[in-house]
């Protein structure tokens, strides 16, 4: 778990952009409206975060990408998840998981 | 929410194309927040700016994205290229389990071809590619001297003109010298019967000049040529390992040699050598030859080698020699006028004479390939047409025409591979197999053997191959449209003719191909049974010989070695079975030495004395080797050890220097000094091939052994009814003179005449199989054509035999085919073949490039087998029943 803050921070992305495609396939203003809202607006990324985020991800092979058309009858850029990305979400996630906890441990109040 | 159209995969994007792609998935992002902002009361302007202002460095990320999915793009294309290339390979390996004959005679002549090339480029690569085994090989140059006004022919240095050399030259960083001559040495270990080792004699500035690190201790110095390393030895990794158990004090211990003490001062790598398999090198001792400059200057034994300066090329070295070689020519004109130096690239001179031979061969394996690949032209033609159908349905079914080539060339480069791989295990097995049946068959400085340069060419080659004989037929199978050939329905009455003009093309490319190996084999062969018909001069069957030295401080008078040769061969001409027994100082074939002459009553040009070989023999020589005497007498009990000097002459000195050939009491001198001792002629002696089966005798001078004992080794020459009781005899009779002189070189004199053949005969075995080999591809090439026309054409046959054509016109029709691209083909082969025969002219001996007598029977052989070849498949289409082919459609 050595890791660089700003690599910290990316993986932060990451895994939210997973976990927002887990749920089912999206265009990348879907996924930042998702974020919103599911974090009441605590975990917004910006536009420049989310889009480098999701073309990594697609190079990395998690996700994968199709031209599709939106809600709105405009053709827009679809992502789904890859088994790999699956696989990851579950990896990082159980990470995330003991690293948030170590911090609120160490933040509690004595 | 729309679900999106998952089936669709990006094709491979262009570079504009990614941009265009990022750019629209960015802008579909500031659109719909744009609108967001507006439905929540912004205006339009300000909605813009904000949403903006939201995302974020935007040129930062769209030249981020657009990176990360060129990236991307060309991951998944490696990836797809990957699948698509096992799916072919898988494909190809089902095609060729379905087809086995095919494969087999494909893998077969893949296998021969590329194998001919493998081993030869082995050769090539060990002889004429690889470094020497010395430090910065290519600086270094052999320095030699010119006969006298003959600066064509070279020569070793003489002692006091390589000092003068050495000292004068300006080019050279230095120049070292050595000397394979002399012979044999004497080892006698503490607790062990004597042995012989071979040694060369080497001063300090050759080991500089190599610039070769010794293992252990030193070499020796450089300091002068009379240096204190008088009795030291160096010995070579080889003969520390095996007779010194690698001991790795050896440095300091004394080993006897030729009856002195020697220190070993040095032990030098395993791959170094000089000239081949020495075992020791002895420091070069001038000091005596320099002490007597007026006879020495004129002897010519010494090897030198420089190394260039840096930034100093060869030419400025010849020059600047020869400078040197004029100074001294005007300086001594006794005995250098009219000489140069010549300067020569060491590893040009180290591959010597298998250089040409070696071109020779590699072409000719390449020729052999060349044909290999008609045939599988021919071969994969033919079967790709019969897979039209299959190519047609897979071209409806969405195959691009690249895609298929591509499937097509993986087939065929595959099966070059496996044939490739085949023929690297066949080269391996047969060089192997080759030196172990003649083991000096290539010459050892060159360690011959397949490795990873030699692979490296192997599998080039196979690919090449694959290419050259896969392209053509897949770019012709997907030539022809798709529609076409559905339409035929299974029917391929068309395919015929499709690519009818390359088969035969390549029909009478293969026939010339092979036509001209044949020529050349031919005059390979032609001049081998010439040189196996030349008159020896002498007979060599029942003879055998032996090479006895004697060694050490005893045998310091001529009286003593005389006494000793004199027991020996007494002891030998009366055991059984021995007719005569002789011995001479180099026996035919084995090298000469030269002497300059004087006749008595002739004026002599000082500067341009003839020169004569120059051989002592002892006992019945001439009766041993039944070289007839033409005039006067041999030595007899008359000549004395310290009687008046007696010599004989051969024909061709006799005629070259006597008016009318007449010699017998003439007298002469020999040697440097004008005022030597004159030498009675008592006799002429027939001729013998003494310097090679394909050069004229030399004049030739015999001088009686025991007035010259100072020659301390003479091969012994026995004519016996059995030899290995002569041989018995011999040792026997040479321990119990003796029991410390070993006996070494034991051969028939057969063995010693044929040596002198081997290298000729190695080549012409590879050139004739290569030529057969030829001969049988070109002749199966041939076959499968017409065979293949044929097969294709029994409907027409049938047709034609049903409306009364004759069988004899059939088979006319067929053979007329074949027959007419064959000749095509003999006659751009008998062209080559002129120009190409030009090359060989330097190895031809007795036959010239044109023989007439040569080509008329490769022409009429070549003919022959051709016409049989398409006699064959011809009477097959005579053969057609009418009805049955027509219905069969």
């Amino acid at each position: 778990m050595a890791r660089t803050p700003s690599e910290l921070l990316q993986g932060t992305v990451d895994i939210l952009i997973l976990r927002a495609l887990a749920w089912e396939p999206m265009h990348g203003y879907a996924i930042s409206r998702w974020l919103d809202a599911r974090s009441a607006g605590v975990l917004s990324v910006d536009g420049a975060a989310l889009y480098q985020a999701l073309h990594r991800l697609e190079e990395r092979r998690l996700v994968s990408a199709s031209w599709g058309t939106s809600e709105n009858n405009r053709k827009a850029k679809y992502y789904t998840l890859t088994a790999a990305g699956r696989a990851g979400l579950r990896t990082e996630s159980a990470v995330w998981k003991t690293y948030a906890e170590a911090v609120s441990k160490v933040l509690k109040p004595a | 929410m729309p679900t999106p159209t998952r089936s669709f995969r990006f094709p491979w994007r262009s570079r504009a194309d990614i941009a265009r792609d990022v750019d629209a998935e960015l802008g579909f992002h500031l659109d719909m927040r744009v609108r967001e902002l507006i439905a929540q009361g912004h205006d339009a302007g300000a909605a813009r700016r904000m949403a903006r202002e939201e995302f974020g460095d935007l040129e930062g990320t769209r030249a981020y994205c657009r990176a990360a999915d060129a990236r991307s793009d060309r991951a998944v294309r490696a990836a797809d290229r990957l699948t698509e290339w096992r799916q072919d390979a898988r494909y190809a390996w089902r095609t060729m389990r379905r087809t086995p004959t095919f494969a087999a005679v494909s893998l077969l002549t893949l296998a021969l071809a590329i194998g001919a090339n493998t081993a030869i480029f082995s050769v090539v690569r060990a002889v004429l590619l690889r470094p020497l085994p010395y430090a910065d090989p290519g600086r270094l140059v052999a320095a030699m001297e010119s006969w006298p006004g003959n600066p064509g022919n070279s020569t070793p240095m003489s002692p006091p003109n390589y000092v003068d050399y050495r000292a004068q030259q300006r080019t050279l960083s230095d120049l070292g010298a050595y000397t394979t001559a002399i012979g044999p040495v004497v080892w006698r270990p503490d607790n062990a019967d004597p042995t012989t080792l071979t040694g060369i004699a080497a001063d300090g500035h050759l080991f500089h000049v190599l610039g070769v690190r010794p293992q252990l201790g030193r070499t020796f110095d450089t300091t002068g040529d009379t240096a204190g390393d008088s009795s030291s030895v160096v010995l070579s990794y080889r003969f520390w390992q095996r007779a010194l158990g690698g001991d790795p004090r050896v440095v300091g211990r004394r080993l006897v040699l030729d009856g002195r003490s020697l220190d070993v001062i040095g032990v030098m790598p395993r791959t170094f050598v000089l000239d081949h398999d020495e075992d020791i090198w002895l420091p070069l001792d001038l000091r005596d030859d320099l002490a007597r400059p007026a006879i020495t200057r004129k002897q010519h034994w010494i090897d030198a080698i420089g190394r260039l300066r840096p930034g100093v090329t060869v030419e400025a070295a010849r020059a600047d020699l020869g400078v040197v070689a004029h100074r001294l020519a005007t300086q001594y004109p006794d005995a250098d006028g009219g000489r140069t130096a010549i300067v020569t690239p060491l590893h040009q001179l180290a591959a010597g004479d298998l250089r040409t031979p070696l071109v020779l061969l590699q072409a000719a394996a390449v020729m052999v390939l060349l044909i290999a690949c008609a045939n599988l032209m021919n071969l994969t033609l033919s079967r790709t047409i019969g897979r039209r159908q299959e190519l047609a349905l897979r071209a409806a079914l969405g195959a691009g025409r690249g895609r298929l080539v591509r499937q097509l060339l993986t087939e065929s480069v595959l099966m070059a591979l496996a044939g490739g791989a085949l023929g690297v295990a066949l080269a391996m097995a047969g060089t192997r197999a080759l030196l172990r049946v003649d083991p000096a068959a290539l010459p050892p400085l060159f360690p011959v053997g397949v490795d990873a340069q030699v692979l490296a060419f192997s599998l080039a080659v196979s690919m090449a191959a694959g290419a050259l004989f896969g392209v053509l037929p897949a770019l012709h199978a997907v030539r022809t449209g798709v529609h076409d050939v559905l339409k035929e329905g299974g029917r391929g009455s068309s395919a015929p003719r499709s690519g009818a003009t390359l088969r035969r093309a390549l029909v009478a490319t293969q026939v010339a191909l092979a036509v001209m190996l044949l020529v050349g084999a031919g005059l390979l062969i032609r001049s081998f049974t010439e040189l196996t018909r030349v008159r020896l001069g002498f007979d060599p069957d029942h003879v055998v010989t032996a090479q006895l030295r004697v060694t050490g401080p005893r045998y310091d008078s001529i009286p003593i070695i005389n006494a000793f040769y004199d027991a020996v061969l007494g002891e030998v001409a009366h055991a059984p079975g021995v007719i005569a027994a002789g011995a001479a100082t180099l026996l035919p074939m084995q090298g000469t030495i030269s002497t300059s002459l004087r006749i008595e009553g002739q004026p002599a040009d000082e500067s341009h004395l003839p020169d004569m070989t120059y051989v002592a023999i002892r006992g019945r020589y001439f009766e041993a080797m039944r070289i007839p005497l033409i005039a006067g007498r041999r030595f007899d009990a008359t000549d004395t050890p310290d009687g008046p000097k007696r010599v004989l002459v051969n024909e061709t000195a006799a005629r070259r220097f006597f008016r009318n050939g007449d010699a017998v009491g003439k007298r002469i001198r020999i040697g440097p000094n004008p005022n030597g001792e004159w030498m009675t002629v008592v006799g002429v002696v027939g001729d013998v091939r003494d310097a090679g089966l394909d050069l004229p005798p030399t004049p030739t001078l015999f001088v009686d052994h025991a007035q010259e004992a100072w020659q301390h080794t003479l091969s012994m020459v026995l004519r016996t009814s059995d030899s290995r009781a002569a041989i018995d005899a011999l040792r026997r009779g040479v321990k119990a003179v003796d029991p410390a002189t070993p006996l070494r070189s034991i051969q028939s004199m057969d063995a010693v005449v044929g040596s002198s053949l081997d290298a000729r005969r190695f080549a012409l075995g590879l050139a004739a199989s290569f030529a057969g080999l030829a001969l049988v591809l070109a002749t199966l090439g041939i076959y499968g054509v017409l065979a293949y026309e044929v097969s294709t054409r029994t409907r027409e046959f049938g047709v034609r035999l049903a409306l009364g054509a004759s069988p004899g016109s059939m088979l006319a029709l067929v053979a007329r085919r074949g027959l007419a691209w064959s000749l095509v083909g003999l006659a751009f082969g008998i062209g080559g073949a002129v120009t190409g025969a030009r090359l060989l002219a330097g190895t031809l001996y007795g036959v010239g490039p044109l023989d007439p007598g040569t080509y008329t029977l490769v022409a009429a052989g070549s003919l022959a087998v051709v016409a049989a070849a398409c006699i064959v498949p011809a009477r097959r289409a005579t053969r057609v029943d009418p009805l049955t082919s027509i219905r069969s459609e």
